[in-house]
Parts: structure tokens; C-alpha cells; sequence
């Protein structure tokens, strides 16, 4: 029989990408659309919860490390996500209004200061807490970007919650980078290489991005405004850069960041369209998001629950203060400062990558630093999407079809 | 008779209201921020005022009541440097125009008031097409007679502000090959148009009894003519302009409708004619259509004659006034520009021309409107 049948493929058959990235995306089309019509609730949370749905505490359809396997996907909407986010930096913004730098700043640093005092007083030690505390300081990019999309909002609030996220994603990764050479430390490495290292991964991504701009404005300037051409060519860069940044081994997010940052403050010529990504966005979101929720790890969550808690809530005191002292002075009106901070609430992909990766060069350590975040990241992931979601309805800033 | 008491104003006295559009920094697109940007200026002392309109991408400024050009160009100036301000810490920009070149309608939000819910109730569609941007100049009048003259006069000259203050050739992401497309946004409105041709006050009442009798109306707010008076501020209304793409080109319309008020006022040179009226639809249609290019009737005369040339003709025919009033140099600047055949339209396309997208002519309108 088996002689007969030999050109039958084997059973199960193996799970290559092309299979893996299609289911993905249906189960998430599925999910989110069930979520949204039975619970009224946003797509993102479908996606994730259809990711928990596959992953190890669901049916177990994807089993092991799926996260790490479908990397490529991750990097590529995170890439995406990172330089529409990048593109909303406006440096001539934060000049003209110094409240609000003072604001973002107050917001990213309240953050981070509030998580390590809280995990510092929760016993832990002050590397881990403080590590702990750079993860935590970044809002998810591609949550406030998905939401911002799905309502079609439009407003101070939406536009601060973006400019403050790109702002808090690079204090985020420049903190964490900046803390790198004190893990080396502990974990004996060459102080060479402690100190090398992270000036290679920050410095590399940022020139990356810079070059990479300066090619695609050059480029842009030569092709013209047309929206189609415009369209392949920023898709095109993106995606050259996620890769020249994953053979460099510098960051991703970061490359894409500044990327993204130099694209909306040095085109003095205006040669660049702003561009949606739309429905191509839309294909890697979804597989984005449920690659997170597949990767979620509720394995500490019994014993980390506390800390959990403890920090998501320092979390959102350290950005809620900076934001609601800072706020009125900014120009935010009477009851913005609340609605931003909540909007700033989710956790999501980004930090599941940067454990990761710090779990890629230190392994015992990245463990220890997943049980205190990634509990975290699973509680936000669920909630984080509704914080946002609440605070642009309530701000009256999304699109009147979607508040209906 | 005194339904509707006329509230006499000084005569000639000026006001200005500019509708202004309210841009995103990132694409362009119009911004939903009027409410945030309202309740900053606020807080500053601003002279004249700063209020809401239909929807959240537009703000309104308005001068106090002004004797002459140079005190209204000073005040919007003033005006002008305060929402600038106001704008840049919100990330917004400012400009002028008579229409967004490329936003959507339906996505425009209505500003959250109960008189602007109410007239999205009644008008639909309507209202969130009527987010276009147009300057109206108050002209002050002694009686409601002056004010019944003075508006027949002026309609006759309807066309020329149309030409003059043409500022919103694409609409909708199209060129409309219009210089001012704004109008048509007005015309869908039932009760646009003129005023009845009345020959006073008393008839003007009559008439307005009867409307307001039979349900059509409430009050002078609900009709949206071309020209109409406003007896609580004691002034005629004129509504025909597209806003302009710099404040000082608004302040030109309106000294040069203040001297067309005095010369009228002051030497009565004409008695109202029917005929105004008449010709008045077809000689609308050429102005937005063609601007100075188009042809006039001259209901008067019964002769027709390019509108550009007919401006000329006025603006020289009033200049003895407009030195009396302080705005001759300002005439003959706005003189010399029509010669020349400069128009906000014609700026417009040029800037679509070098650049090819109309996010660039916006982000260049606004830039203008900063400085300008």
C-alpha cells in the first residue's frame, strides 16, 4: 500500500511558512470578526484571543516557540508599524509647543521610574527591575496604530497618543540598550563587548535608518508624486530595511523608528506622500497579532499575578502623573489628560520581541525578565486595546459611523 | 411693524466674518480640532472673536466693528497672530480658501451644539457639504431703508466679489475649472439666492411677516442670500466671497465694498431696477465660472462687458470716496492685481502645476495664510 501510495505527501505534513502565515491570518479574520459582532468589542482583541485559541493554552494547533519560527512575519508589521509611527515624530511640533517635549519625556520617564520602584519594592533586583521597567515604558505601536485605523480617529488626543508612543518606544529602546552593558557585566562578558555592543546596535539602526531615507527621499524626488509608484517604494525600503537590519543584527523596531523619524523630518522638500498602508498593513497586523496572542505565556501568570498587577498599575501612575501635570500646559483640554493616559494603556508584540531578544543574548536572564513581563504583556494584551479604544470614543475623536 | 426693528449702526462702519479651514499637519486632510483650538483662544485676550461652525474643521474670526481698512487689517493681523499661535501648539495649520481641495465630505463631524445638530437634522447632506469657507463683510446703516437700497446697489456688483475673492478651483480632489466653486455648495439651500426685490423697509418686513407666517422661516438667520441685511446689527451682509488666501486681500474686499457703500449712499446715483435681478443669475455663473475672464450684463447699460474691466471701472469710479475713507492705496494695489490678473484661483493652480498633488497646494496655502 505505502509502495502504491508513495506519492502521497507524509502525515501530518510539515508546517511551512506560506501554510502557517495563511491560517494565521483566517483564524484571525474569524476571531476578530466574532469578537466585534457577538461582544462588540475591537478586532485586535479577536485576533489575540484567536491566537490564545491556537496556541499552547488553547487547542494546541501551534505548538513550541512559533513566535521565533514566524519571526519574518513579526518583523515585517512591526517594521511597518514602526515607521508610520516614526512618520508622526514631528520634531517641529515639540519645538513649538515645549510642554508637550516636557510632556512626552515626563510621560516615557514617569513610566520607567514608577515600574522600577515598584519591582525594586517588590524585591527584585535593580538590573532585572530596571530592564524590566525599559520594556515597560513603551506603548504598543501597533495597538494605538490598529485602533487609530479601525476607528478612523482623528484628533489632539489620537495625535498626542501617537506622538507620545513613538516617543516612549525610543526611550524604551534606548533605555534598554543603554542597561545591556550592565547584564554583560553580570554575566562576565569582555567589558569590550559589553560596551561595543550596544553602541553597535543602537548607532547601526539608527545610520540604517538614516541612509535608508536619504535613499527613498532621492528616489521619491526622481519618481515623482504618484501615489502608486510612492506606494511600492515605501513598502520596498520598509521591507529592504527590516531585512538589512536582521542581517546586521542591529534592531528592527529602532531601525524602522528612526527611519521613520528622518522621513517625516527631513523631507525639507516635501518629495514624500503620506501613504496608509491600508489593506497591506491590514494582512500583516492580523498575523502580528495573532502571533502574539499564540506566544502569550500565562505559565507565570499564577505566581506573578501580584507583580503583574503591581506593575501595570505603576505603569499607569508613572504616565498618567507626567501626563496630567504637563497636560493643561501642552494645550490638552480639560479631561484630555486622563483619556491620553488611558490611551497609552496597551503592551503588546514589541515587548514580547525585546524579551525575546534580550533572552537571545542572556537566556537565564531573559527568563527572568519574561515571568515579570510577559505576565504582564498578557493581561494588556486583552485590556490594553480597550483602554484605547474607550479613550478615543470618549474623547469624541473617532469617526461618527464607528462611535455609532 | 416692529417685528423686525432695524437697529441703526453707524454708517459705513465695517465688520468681517472669515470662515477658516482648519489642516492636519501630517497629510493635509482637514482637522476635527475646532473645539480644541476655540477653547485655547479662549484663554488669550484676542480682539473681535473667534467662534464654532457647522462642523470641526472650520473656526470663524470676527472683527470688531471697524471705521476703515487700516484698523480692520491691523485687528485680523492681530487676530491672525493669535490663532497662529494657538494652531502651532496643537499642530495644526491654518488656511484660507473657499474650499478644502480634496477632503471628504462624509467624513466631516458636526461641531457638538445643539444649533448645529439641529441643522444637520433639517438639511442632511447638506450641512457636511457646507463645510466651505467664505468671508462675509458688514457694511453699518443708518436706517432699514439705507439698508433695502444699499442691497440692491450692491448686488449689481454681486459678480465683482465673486471674481475678486475666487479662491476654490478644485473640490473634492477635482479642479472644478470654476474659480469659485464655493457657491454652488450655497446653492443647494432653499432658501439661497437674493432678496426680494422690495422697494423699503416697511415692504421688507411685509414680506418677511408673511414668510415667517406661513412656517418657512424664523428668523433673518434662515435665509441664505447672496446680500441681506441684518437689522439687529443695523448692517447689510455681504456673502458672496470665497475666503481669501490672505488676511490682507480680505481686508481689500471689504474696504472696497465700504467705499462702494459711500459712493452709493452719498450721491444715490441710481434708483433700484428690476433688471439687476434679472441678469444677476447668468452674471453669478460667469464669475465663478470664468472670474475676471467672464462677461457681465450691465443691467443698466443693457451692454456686456468683461467682469475684470468692469471692476476697474468701479474701483476707479469710487476712488474719490476711498480717499475720504483711507483705503485709496489699498484700492489701487487691489486695482493693479486685477490688471494684472492675479486671482487666490489662479495662485492655487499654479501651486497644484509645480508640485502635481493638492496635499502640496494645501500645506502652500496655509503657509501663505501664516504670512501673507
Amino acid at each position: 500500500m505505502q509502495d502504491l501510495l508513495w506519492f502521497l505527501p507524509a502525515w501530518p505534513p510539515e508546517f511551512d511558512e506560506p501554510m502557517a502565515f495563511g491560517a494565521l491570518l483566517l483564524a484571525g479574520l474569524v476571531g476578530g470578526e466574532v469578537v466585534n459582532r457577538v461582544l462588540a468589542l475591537p478586532r485586535i482583541t479577536g485576533y489575540v484571543l484567536a491566537g490564545i485559541a491556537c496556541g499552547p493554552y488553547g487547542l494546541g494547533l501551534v505548538e513550541g516557540p512559533l513566535f521565533n519560527e514566524a519571526r519574518l512575519f513579526v518583523d515585517l508589521a512591526l517594521g511597518l508599524i514602526m515607521f508610520e509611527l516614526g512618520a508622526r515624530l514631528d520634531f517641529a511640533w515639540l519645538a513649538r509647543n515645549r510642554w508637550l517635549s516636557v510632556a512626552a519625556i515626563g510621560e516615557s520617564l514617569g513610566a520607567f521610574f514608577a515600574i522600577y520602584l515598584a519591582l525594586l519594592y517588590a524585591g527584585f533586583a535593580p538590573l532585572l527591575a530596571g530592564c524590566a521597567a525599559a520594556v515597560g515604558t513603551a506603548t504598543s505601536p501597533a495597538v494605538v496604530m490598529l485602533v487609530t485605523q479601525e476607528l478612523r480617529a482623528s484628533g489632539q488626543i489620537t495625535e498626542r497618543m501617537l506622538l507620545f508612543t513613538a516617543v516612549n518606544c525610543a526611550v524604551a529602546f534606548v533605555a534598554l540598550t543603554l542597561l545591556l552593558p550592565l547584564v554583560y557585566l553580570e554575566y562576565k562578558a569582555d567589558w569590550r563587548s559589553a560596551l561595543l555592543h550596544p553602541l553597535y546596535v543602537l548607532l547601526g539602526a539608527a545610520l540604517l535608518g538614516f541612509a535608508a531615507c536619504q535613499l527613498m527621499l532621492w528616489l521619491a524626488k526622481w519618481l515623482g508624486k504618484r501615489e502608486d509608484r510612492q506606494f511600492v517604494l515605501q513598502v520596498g525600503m520598509i521591507v529592504l530595511v527590516v531585512g538589512l537590519a536582521r542581517a546586521a543584527d542591529v534592531t528592527v523596531g529602532v531601525a524602522l523608528l528612526a527611519f521613520g523619524v528622518f522621513a517625516r523630518n527631513r523631507d525639507f522638500s516635501h518629495a514624500l506622500l503620506p501613504l496608509r498602508f491600508g489593506y497591506a498593513g491590514q494582512l500583516l497586523f492580523v498575523v502580528l497579532f495573532v502571533l502574539t496572542g499564540a506566544s502569550l505565556d500565562f505559565g507565570f501568570l499564577a505566581q506573578a499575578a501580584g507583580v503583574a498587577t503591581a506593575f501595570i498599575v505603576a505603569r499607569f501612575l508613572g504616565k498618567a502623573a507626567a501626563i496630567l501635570a504637563f497636560g493643561r500646559l501642552s494645550g490638552l483640554r480639560a479631561g484630555g489628560a486622563g483619556l491620553l493616559s488611558l490611551s497609552l494603556l496597551p503592551m503588546s508584540g514589541l515587548a514580547v520581541v525585546m524579551v525575546w531578544d534580550t533572552a537571545a543574548l542572556f537566556p537565564a536572564f531573559g527568563t527572568e525578565l519574561a515571568a515579570v513581563v510577559l505576565s504582564a504583556v498578557a493581561i494588556l494584551e486583552l485590556v490594553g486595546p480597550l483602554a484605547t479604544q474607550f479613550a478615543l470614543r470618549h474623547a469624541g475623536e473617532a469617526s461618527a459611523e464607528e462611535r455609532a | 411693524m416692529n417685528a423686525l426693528p432695524f437697529a441703526p449702526s453707524a454708517p459705513l462702519s465695517l465688520g468681517v466674518e472669515l470662515e477658516l479651514q482648519l489642516v492636519r499637519a501630517h497629510d493635509h486632510d482637514l482637522a476635527h480640532e475646532a473645539g480644541d483650538l476655540i477653547a485655547r483662544l479662549a484663554k488669550k485676550k484676542v480682539p473681535g472673536a473667534v467662534k464654532p461652525e457647522v462642523t470641526l474643521s472650520m473656526v470663524e474670526l470676527n472683527s470688531s466693528i471697524q471705521q476703515g481698512y487700516g484698523g480692520l487689517l491691523a485687528e485680523l493681523e492681530a487676530q491672525r497672530a493669535a490663532v497662529r499661535e494657538a494652531a502651532g501648539m496643537l499642530n495644526l495649520r491654518v488656511a484660507g480658501g473657499g474650499t478644502h481641495p480634496f477632503h471628504k465630505w462624509s467624513e466631516r463631524r458636526v461641531f457638538p451644539a445643539a444649533r448645529f445638530q439641529s441643522v444637520v437634522e433639517r438639511y442632511g447632506f447638506l450641512a457636511k457639504q457646507f463645510t466651505v469657507f467664505g468671508q462675509h463683510i458688514h457694511i453699518g446703516c443708518a436706517s432699514g431703508d439705507d439698508a433695502i437700497y444699499l442691497t440692491h446697489m450692491l448686488t449689481r456688483h454681486v459678480p465683482q466679489f465673486i471674481a475678486l475673492s475666487a479662491a476654490s478651483p478644485f473640490y473634492q480632489g477635482e479642479d472644478t475649472s470654476f474659480q469659485s466653486s464655493r457657491l454652488t455648495a450655497v446653492s443647494a439651500f432653499p432658501l439661497s439666492g437674493h432678496m426680494p426685490f422690495v422697494r423699503d423697509w416697511r415692504e421688507f418686513v411685509l414680506y418677511f411677516e408673511t414668510m415667517r407666517g406661513v412656517g418657512i422661516v424664523e428668523s433673518m438667520k434662515d435665509f441664505y442670500w447672496d446680500i441681506r441685511p441684518k437689522p439687529e446689527y443695523g448692517t447689510i451682509e455681504i456673502r458672496v466671497c470665497d475666503t481669501p488666501l490672505t488676511i490682507r486681500r480680505a481686508a481689500l474686499l471689504a474696504a472696497y465694498a465700504q467705499a462702494l457703500a459711500c459712493y452709493y449712499l452719498a450721491e444715490r446715483p441710481l434708483e433700484p431696477a428690476a433688471a439687476v435681478y434679472q441678469m444677476n443669475a447668468y452674471n453669478r455663473f460667469e464669475a465663478c465660472r470664468y472670474g475676471y475672464g467672464g462677461t457681465l450684463v450691465e443691467p443698466f447699460e443693457r451692454r456686456r462687458k468683461a467682469i475684470g474691466e468692469d471692476i476697474l471701472d468701479s474701483i476707479a469710479h469710487v476712488m474719490p470716496h476711498a480717499v475720504r475713507l483711507g483705503s485709496a492705496q489699498g484700492l489701487a494695489d487691489l486695482s493693479a492685481e486685477v490688471r494684472g490678473g492675479y486671482s487666490d484661483a489662479g495662485w492655487l493652480r499654479a501651486q497644484r502645476g509645480a508640485s502635481g498633488t493638492l496635499a502640496d497646494v494645501v500645506r502652500k496655502a496655509a503657509e501663505r495664510w501664516a504670512t501673507g
